[in-house]
């Protein structure tokens, strides 16, 4: 099984589609939403998202891969699954 | 003003920044209102309307480049993928928008 996390945003519509991927699949994954976490937290995601170039939210995190953006046929294809509708 | 008259008066503001740029409001009319709706409530919270998807960093001159309508901040970014980074935009000839993915900055070389 794949390890699963992403940073979030509440406001973020895409964000939503992204955990429901997941979770319609019954793959567990951690996620942390942004503007609901503390100061300290929202300092590490950012340094986290800038070390690999990114800028928006959803930012997932597959075993070692990173992807930034609704992006399901990328998950699908790290998570080794046939590729997904939109 | 209440939520509601807020959302209108912010569509209006937007529609006349974003049309002189090729843009237009997603024809997704759903996803158009969930997004405005929280535009109008980042407004209240934090006096300017956030994009929703995008990260507030408490830097004020990076924040100010994420200020909706914040495509002329994002201009090549937006153009490459037709659309602005949370969808509310959309280029003038767009009418599919789902066909239209999220693609970040730095796999079109922008960044």
């Amino acid at each position: 099984m794949k390890n699963v996390s992403m940073y979030t945003l509440s406001t973020c519509p895409w964000c939503r589609k992204t955990k429901q991927f997941f979770a319609d699949r019954h793959i567990p994954f951690e996620f942390t939403d942004f503007d609901l976490a503390d100061e300290p937290t929202q300092d590490k995601i950012i340094r986290e998202m800038e070390a690999d170039g990114a800028n928006g939210f959803p930012f997932v995190r597959i075993d070692d891969q990173v992807v930034e953006g609704w992006q399901p046929v990328r998950y699908a294809e790290l998570l080794g699954i046939p590729s997904a509708a939109r | 003003m209440n939520p509601t008259s807020r959302k209108k008066a912010l569509r209006h503001f937007f529609g006349k920044v974003v049309e002189p740029l090729g843009f237009k409001f997603t024809p997704d009319a759903e996803l158009a209102e969930f997004l405005l709706d929280q535009e109008v409530a980042l407004e209240a919270k934090h006096g300017v309307p956030f994009c929703p998807c995008q990260p507030i960093r408490r830097d004020r001159a990076r924040d100010m480049q994420i200020v909706c309508p914040c495509i002329p901040f994002h201009r090549k970014h937006f153009d490459a993928m037709k659309r602005c980074w949370c969808g509310l935009f959309v280029h003038e000839d767009v009418t599919d928008p789902d066909s239209l993915p999220q693609i970040p900055a730095k796999d079109l070389g922008l960044e």
